[in-house]
C-alpha cells in the first residue's frame, strides 16, 4: 500500500501585489522523511516553511495547495479555527532566534505546557507540566526539574533552542518544520542539537523539513534535500547524490562556493558568478606599497609557528613565539570585568575575560583566532585594536605599547592598525556617503586628494567609482564588507584585524570576500589578525591558528597542523564538529 | 528578590535625603526675610533681628537644615509664620485629599488606556481602529483644565447632575465624596489616559511583531490568545516606564484641577501659601510633594520588578 505523502505543496506561490517572491513550488515529504530546504538569504526558504504554517505576514498572499497526510482540505484556505487545532498539534516549528522566540517574562516549564494544555484542554494543568519535565529531559537538558523553573535569560542558546524542541515536539506532530534552528549557535553546540533533532524525528517517526543555508546541517541530518533559488525549487534529490554528483548549474556553483578546502589552479576559492559591480581584485588599478618597502619584506624569511598545546594546570605558555620584532607581542595578557551588582555588601563578582594569554604574531603573518562565543576571542581583538584596556600584561603592537597609552599617543597606531567588523549593516554609518566613509579615517589630506584615494580604493575591492555618492542601504551585505574593507585599507595599514568578516554573508558572497581579503592581504604585505568561530574559513585564510577557549590559548600552531593533528581535546572536539566537504561527502555516501 | 527591593529602598532614602536638601536651599537662597515677612513691613530692624533669633534664623544653614529635615522626619513641619499654628496638620489634611484624587485620575486613565489602547493597535488596519486612533490623538492635545472646565460646564451648569465643585470627606457623606470626586478625577485623568493609551498601543504594535508571539501562533493559540497570554504583559513592561514619569506631570494637572474645582488638596495649599508667603509652610509643602512622587515612582520600580523577572536577580 502505497502512503499518502505527509505534507504536499503543490504550484505554491506566494506573492505581494507588487511582486511573485515563490513561483509555484510542488513538494511532497512522506512519513517520517527527513528532507532539507537549501538556499541563500532571500531564495524563499522561510517564506515555504510559513506558508505551511499558515502565518505568512498579512501583506502577503499564497495560492496553490498545501495538504497534510493527504487530507482533501488545502491549508491555504483552511479557516484559522483549523488552523490553530493543526499548529503545534500535528505540525510544529523550530525557529531561528533562540533568544527572542520565547517569551522572556514566562517560565520555559509552562511556555512547554502551555502546547499541551492548548490542544487537550482535557488533560489537566499539572499533568501538562509534569509532562514538560519529561520532556526537557527527553531534549537533554539537565536537571529538567530546576530547568522547568527557569526563564529564558537563565539559560544559554543551545538550551533555549533545546526547549523550543521539546514545545515543539510536545503533542507528537507528524510534521516538523525548523527554520535553521542551528544558525545562531557555537559549533559544538550545533553538532550536538543536530543531532537531538535527528535522535526525536527517527524516534518517532515524525517527518521533517530543516531550512538552512549550510550544506553541512542538511548532510548532518537529512535524507533528501532541496535546493532553493530565487524562488523556485531548482534540486530535488538523496543528499549524497546532490553532495557527490549536482545537476542543477546553481547547486554545482553552491557546493564548489561551500567547499573551502578546494581551490581551483590559481588558489582561490570557486565563486559563484554573482552580479558585482566591477571584477574583483583590480590590483592594477591601485596604488601598490612603495616597492622598496615591497623588497625589504620579502628578505625577511617567513615564520613558522611551532604546534604547542596549553597543559592542565601547567605554566602559561608563549604560543608563536617570534624572534625580531613581532609585529604583535602579547605577554600574560589578562582582562577581568567586574559584573554590575552583587550583594548589598559583598563584592561585585568578577568576569574573566582573559587570562594569563601570551602569543606573538610576526610580520606579514596571517593569524587566526578561532574560538566559541563567550572564549574571550572578540575581548582579545578589543584590546589588540586599543579599543579596551587590559586588566594586567602588556600589549604591543608595531612597537607601540597599548597597556595605558593615551589617545593622543594612539593617534599614529590607529592608522595603522584598522578593524573590519561583523555586521556589514550595522558598522555604516546609514546617514554618510560611501565616499564620505571610506575618506573618514584618512586626516590631513585635501578633499581632492581624499577623493582621489576612496576611488583608487573602492576600485581595489572592486567596486566602481560612481557608488561613492550612495548611502549604505543600497548595497548588499557583501558589497557592504567590500566597502568595510577600502574604509579599513586607505590609511594604508600594516595590521588589519577582521572580527567574524564573512559570518554574515551568504556562502557564494564569503567566497568572493575571502579571495578579495586574500589578495589585498598579499598585495600590501598586511599582518592579518582574522577572528572567526568558523574554522573553514580560518583553514582557508590563515597561515597560523590559536584555539582559544574560557579566556585562555589552548592550542596554535600552523593551521594545517593544528587541524589535521588536534592536540586539545577542546580543538578536538571543535574540529569534529566542522567536517568538510569531503569528509561529509564520505560520511553520507558511506 | 530580597535585594534588588532592599537596595531600591535604599535608593529611595537617598532621592529623598538629596530632594530635601535640595528643597532647603531653594528657598534659603530666594530672596525675602522670613522674620521680616512674619512681621510685615512696617517692624523695625532691631524687632527684625529679634524675631529672626526666636526663629533660629542667625544659625549656620547646616544646622537650620538639620533641625528642620530632623523634625520632619517624627512628623513635625514647624509653625506658621502667618498663622502661627502647625502646619503639619494641615499639610496632611491636604494630602490625603490629593492622593485620592491623583490615584483615583490614575486608575481612570489605565482603565481608559488599556482597552482604547490595546484596541487600537489590534484594529491598526481597520477603520474603526484609526477613528478610534485619531479621537486619542485629539485627547493629546487637550489642556486638563479646559477638560475640567468643560466638564463643569456640561455636567454641573447645564444638566446638574453633579457638584461644580468643593470637597466632601469620605468618612462624612461617601455618597457626595463620590459625587465631588468624579468630576476632578475625570478632567486630571482624561489627557493621562489619552497619552497612555498612545503608548499602549505602540508598545502592543511592538509585541505583536515578537518573535516569541510568532511562537505562540506556532503553538496553536489564536491571534487574540496569543497576544492576551503571551503579549500584554510583554506591553506592559514600557508602558509602566511612562506611567511613572507621567505621575510628576499629573501632580502638576492636580494644583491646576485642585483651583479649578477648589478642592483643598495639596496645591491649593501651596498656592496659599505662596501667595501669603509662608515660607516655612512652602517648603513643607514642596518636600512632601516632591516625595509623594518619588514614593509613586518607587512602586513603578517595585512593579516592575515583580512583571519583568530579568530584573529579579541582582546583577
Amino acid at each position: 500500500m502505497t502512503e499518502k505523502p505527509t505534507l504536499s505543496v503543490k504550484d505554491l506561490r506566494v506573492g505581494s501585489p507588487f511582486t511573485e517572491l515563490l513561483h509555484g513550488i510542488s513538494f511532497d515529504i512522506a512519513a517520517g522523511e527527513r528532507v532539507g530546504l537549501i538556499g541563500e538569504s532571500g531564495s524563499g526558504k522561510s517564506l515555504t516553511a510559513t506558508s505551511v504554517m499558515g502565518l505568512l505576514p498579512e501583506t502577503l498572499t499564497a495560492t496553490g495547495t498545501v495538504s497534510l497526510n493527504g487530507a482533501d482540505a488545502d491549508l491555504l484556505t483552511a479557516g484559522e479555527r483549523r488552523l490553530n487545532q493543526l499548529r503545534g498539534n500535528t505540525m510544529a516549528m523550530v525557529f531561528q532566534e533562540p533568544m527572542t522566540a520565547l517569551n522572556p517574562l514566562m517560565r520555559v516549564g509552562a511556555q512547554v505546557a502551555e502546547i499541551m494544555t492548548v490542544h487537550h484542554p482535557d488533560r489537566g494543568r499539572r499533568q501538562a507540566r509534569q509532562r514538560a519535565v519529561e520532556l526537557l529531559a527527553q531534549v537533554k537538558l539537565p536537571n529538567p526539574a530546576e530547568t522547568a523553573l527557569a526563564f529564558p535569560h537563565q539559560l544559554s542558546g543551545g538550551q533555549r533552542q533545546r526547549v523550543m524542541l521539546a514545545m515543539a515536539m510536545a503533542n507528537d506532530p507528524q510534521l516538523l518544520l525548523c527554520d535553521e534552528p542551528t544558525t545562531a549557535l557555537d559549533v559544538t553546540v550545533q553538532a550536538e542539537v543536530l543531532k537531538l533533532i535527528g535522535n526525536l524525528v527517527t524516534d518517532r517517526g515524525t517527518a521533517l523539513l530543516l531550512i538552512t543555508h549550510d550544506i553541512a546541517v542538511v548532510a548532518e541530518v537529512c535524507q533528501r534535500v532541496l535546493v532553493m533559488y530565487q524562488g523556485d525549487i531548482v534540486e530535488d534529490g538523496p543528499v549524497g547524490r546532490v553532495l557527490t554528483a549536482p545537476q542543477h548549474p546553481y547547486t554545482q556553483k553552491l557546493i564548489a562556493a561551500s567547499d573551502l578546502s578546494s581551490v581551483d589552479d590559481r588558489g582561490r576559492l570557486h565563486t559563484m558568478s554573482m552580479p558585482v559591480i566591477s571584477t574583483p581584485g583590480a590590483a592594477q588599478s591601485s596604488p601598490g606599497p612603495i616597492q622598496a618597502d615591497a623588497a625589504a619584506a620579502l628578505t625577511v624569511p617567513p615564520h613558522r609557528a611551532a604546534h604547542q598545546r596549553l597543559e592542565p594546570d601547567g605554566p602559561p605558555v608563549i604560543f608563536n613565539e617570534a624572534t625580531g620584532a613581532p609585529a604583535i607581542s602579547v605577554r600574560g595578557l589578562s582582562r577581568q570585568y567586574r559584573r554590575r551588582g552583587g550583594g548589598l555588601f559583598a563584592p561585585a563578582p568578577i568576569v574573566h575575560g582573559l587570562r594569563e594569554v601570551s602569543f606573538d604574531v610576526a610580520e606579514g603573518q596571517r593569524f587566526g583566532i578561532v574560538g566559541e562565543s563567550g572564549s574571550g576571542k572578540s575581548t582579545l581583538m578589543r584590546i589588540l585594536c586599543a579599543l579596551d584596556q587590559p586588566s594586567s600584561g602588556t600589549v604591543n603592537v608595531l612597537g607601540q605599547s597599548i597597556d595605558g597609552a593615551s589617545e593622543r599617543q594612539l593617534r599614529n597606531f590607529r592608522s595603522q592598525v584598522q578593524i573590519v567588523f561583523q555586521d556589514p549593516m550595522g558598522s555604516l554609518d546609514p546617514r554618510m556617503r560611501v565616499r564620505d566613509i571610506v575618506a573618514e579615517p584618512l586626516r590631513q589630506v585635501s578633499r581632492a586628494e581624499a577623493l582621489a584615494r576612496v576611488e583608487a580604493q573602492l576600485a581595489a575591492v572592486g567596486l566602481d567609482a560612481d557608488v561613492m555618492h550612495r548611502h549604505p542601504h543600497q548595497f548588499s551585505g557583501g558589497q557592504r564588507q567590500r566597502i568595510s574593507i577600502a574604509r579599513a585599507l586607505i590609511t594604508r595599514p600594516r595590521v588589519l584585524v577582521a572580527d567574524e568578516a564573512v559570518s554574515a554573508l551568504d556562502v557564494s558572497v564569503r567566497a568572493q570576500v575571502l579571495n578579495l581579503l586574500a589578495d589585498l592581504v598579499d598585495e600590501y604585505q598586511l599582518t592579518l589578525v582574522f577572528v572567526s568561530h568558523d574554522l573553514g574559513v580560518i583553514r582557508h585564510l590563515c597561515d597560523t591558528v590559536a584555539v582559544i577557549s574560557d579566556g585562555r590559548i589552548v592550542e596554535c600552531g600552523p593551521t594545517a597542523s593544528v587541524y589535521d593533528r588536534p592536540l586539545h581535546p577542546y580543538t578536538q572536539q571543535l574540529v569534529s564538529a566542522t567536517p568538510s566537504m569531503h569528509e561529509l561527502a564520505r560520511r553520507v555516501t558511506s | 528578590m530580597v535585594l534588588v527591593v532592599l537596595r531600591r529602598m535604599g535608593v529611595f532614602a537617598t532621592t529623598v535625603v538629596v530632594a530635601s536638601i535640595v528643597t532647603f536651599l531653594m528657598l534659603s537662597i530666594l530672596p525675602g526675610n522670613a522674620a521680616r515677612i512674619a512681621l510685615g513691613v512696617q517692624a523695625t530692624e532691631a524687632d527684625v533681628a529679634a524675631q529672626a533669633t526666636a526663629m533660629g534664623l542667625d544659625r549656620p544653614a547646616v544646622v537650620r537644615y538639620l533641625d528642620w529635615f530632623g523634625r520632619v522626619l517624627i512628623g513635625d513641619f514647624g509653625t506658621s509664620t502667618v498663622s502661627r499654628q502647625a502646619i503639619g496638620p494641615e499639610i496632611t489634611d491636604a494630602l490625603g485629599i490629593t492622593v485620592i484624587l491623583v490615584l483615583t485620575s490614575v486608575v481612570l486613565a489605565l482603565l481608559f488606556a488599556i482597552p482604547f489602547g490595546i484596541l487600537t493597535a489590534v484594529r491598526q488596519r481597520k477603520p474603526d481602529g484609526a477613528i478610534l486612533s485619531g479621537i486619542s490623538q485629539i485627547g493629546v492635545a487637550v489642556p486638563g483644565f479646559l477638560a475640567g472646565m468643560l466638564l463643569v460646564t456640561v455636567f454641573a451648569v447645564t444638566f446638574r447632575w453633579l457638584p461644580a465643585g468643593g470637597w466632601v470627606d469620605p468618612g462624612e457623606n461617601f455618597k457626595e465624596f463620590l459625587e465631588h470626586l468624579i468630576l476632578p478625577a475625570i478632567a486630571l485623568g482624561s489627557v493621562q489616559g489619552a497619552v497612555l493609551s498612545r503608548y499602549v498601543r505602540s508598545s502592543v504594535l511592538e509585541v505583536m511583531r515578537e518573535d516569541f508571539i510568532r511562537t505562540a501562533r506556532a503553538k496553536g493559540l489564536g491571534a487574540g490568545r496569543a497576544l492576551f497570554r503571551h503579549g500584554l504583559r510583554n506591553a506592559a513592561v514600557p508602558v509602566m516606564t511612562v506611567l511613572g514619569l507621567q505621575i510628576a506631570t499629573l501632580l502638576v494637572g492636580a494644583v491646576v484641577i485642585e483651583r479649578v474645582f477648589s478642592i483643598p488638596g495639596l496645591g491649593s495649599l501651596l498656592l496659599d501659601k505662596v501667595a501669603l508667603r509662608d515660607l516655612p509652610a512652602v517648603q513643607g509643602i514642596v518636600l512632601v510633594l516632591v516625595v509623594f512622587v518619588l514614593a509613586l515612582n518607587f512602586l513603578v520600580d517595585l512593579a516592575f520588578t515583580l512583571i519583568d523577572p530579568r530584573l529579579r536577580s541582582a546583577a
